[in-house]
């Protein structure tokens, strides 16, 4: 072999020790950039030392599917009768090679659970863990430039190793350190997601969050699959007036008026300047043959500017004509 | 004789047109006037019309976009109708770019020795054996 180096110009003799040093450099940059997650001393208090959801079931993946074996798992943890085979067309997409993100949230849903996505936060996913709920992540295994996506369940942690315990890929009960889960994890946003039967929440959801999520739930399947969720939520966030409000209207649409009518007040008592609280709550009262109370409800809505006074008045005067 | 047949037939066409556009113009109106829990929240996020209207339109590009990428025609109805309407207007706007969970590398042989070495920092995840 040529000694290639000696027989170079002398100003191309420094070029391969000054790549290898703008390697390093880089790679300090990149590793500088990843550094280790840190989680909140009141997670730490709040959550247990250690977590192991021992009884969400493992289905290994085949080509590309990690999508619909993820969904499986989490579904059937929570008494869903599906399994992979039914889930793949549903949630596949063959010229994509993968599983996008809304239809995953989407098949959730047509299984009559609500896909809720949580706060991207290794503090939110430990809670959720801590609270017995297994959670779908969405990694990137590899750099922006050359991504693989990819979906694991994590179904627990341990927080004095500081690793994460996940079903992924061919893997069950798959052991990763907080440092390098976080890395794959933030390269998707930190995306995740618990799917829960109407009734349950997640431990760290916020009032608009869970809006949306039980919201777009009721959209697809309907008032009355919705209802055990609002219920829930009105409980747990008994000062937010929208929650009071969509669980008035389920229980409106699962014709339960006396119910309607009193989570409406509830409504209104949360925040006196929702207009179409004030709207509907006159509409039912009108349904209940209460007309005085009625009229003062809609009297309310329609002195409130904004969006809804057109509708608001029309109603007001329909419900006066019928008094007179 | 065609110019008969025209005189006839668009009034019925401008006529089929307009009725036909007409479910998407007229918001729907629920029974008995009540505002319902969507429409209150998607007014609150200070959805236009247009918007809506477009989000009517995204299910049907997202059922033509998930035919074309291979999905069995008999599921794809049912795709749709699972999607919020945020969901809908994502997929059709960006379905081509949005992220794919699916891990497998297809990756040159450049990139295997790169991320062997982020691999190892633990920077990434690609390869299992390098734990």
């Amino acid at each position: 072999m040529i000694d290639c180096p000696e027989r170079q110009p002398t100003s191309d003799r420094n070029a391969r020790p000054a790549g290898v040093l703008a390697l390093v450099l880089m790679l300090l940059l990149l590793a500088g950039c990843a550094s280790a997650p840190r989680l909140d001393d009141t997670t730490q208090q709040a959550v247990a030392p250690r977590v192991l959801l021992d009884d969400v079931p493992f289905h290994g993946q085949r080509d590309y599917q990690c999508g619909p074996a993820s969904l499986a798992m989490t579904l059937q943890h929570d008494g869903v009768e599906t399994d992979v085979d039914t889930l793949i067309p549903q949630v596949f997409t063959p010229g994509r090679e993968g599983s996008v993100q809304p239809e995953m949230l989407a098949t959730v849903r047509r299984h009559g659970r609500i896909p809720f996505v949580i706060e991207g936060r290794l503090d939110a996913l430990l809670t959720e863990l801590d609270a017995g709920h297994p959670v779908v992540v969405m990694q990137n295994l590899s750099l922006p430039a050359w991504p693989v996506w990819h979906y694991a369940v994590a179904i627990g942690y341990d927080l004095e190793a500081r690793e994460m315990i996940l079903h992924s890929g061919m893997e069950a009960q798959r052991v990763e350190s907080f440092r390098p889960f976080d890395a794959t994890w933030a390269r998707s946003d930190r995306w995740a997601f618990v799917a829960l039967s109407p009734g349950q929440l997640p431990a760290t959801i916020s009032p608009q969050a869970a809006l949306q999520a039980i919201g777009d739930f009721e959209g697809v399947r309907g008032a009355e699959a919705a209802l055990p969720a609002w219920e829930a939520l009105s409980r747990r966030f008994p000062d937010h007036a929208m929650a009071h409000f969509a669980l008035g209207n389920a229980r409106h649409t699962a014709a339960d008026l006396e119910g309607a009518i009193s989570a409406f007040r509830d409504a209104v008592a949360a925040d006196a300047t929702l207009a179409p609280a004030w709207l509907n709550l006159g509409l039912a009262l009108d349904s209940a043959e209460r007309r005085d109370e009625a009229l003062e409800a809609l009297e309310r809505a329609a002195a409130l500017p904004g969006r809804w006074q057109e509708r608001s008045h029309e109603a007001l005067a329909r419900v006066e004509g019928k008094s007179s | 004789m065609m110019k008969k047949i025209c005189r006839f037939l668009s009034p019925l066409l401008i006529a089929a047109l307009v009725l036909g556009s007409l479910p998407v113009a007229a918001a729907p109106s629920p029974a008995g006037g009540m505002i319902t829990t969507q429409d209150a929240l998607s007014a609150e996020r200070a959805q236009s019309d247009r918007e809506r209207i477009h989000t009517v339109l995204a299910r049907d590009d997202v059922r033509d976009q998930l035919v074309a990428q291979g999905v069995d025609p008999a599921e794809v109805e049912a795709r749709v109708a699972a999607l919020s309407d945020a969901e809908a207007a994502q997929m059709a706007d960006q379905l081509e770019e949005l992220p794919a969970g699916a891990s497998v590398v297809g990756a040159l042989f450049a990139v295997f020795v790169i991320l062997l070495v982020t691999d190892i920092l633990g920077l990434t995840n690609v390869f299992p054996f390098t734990r």
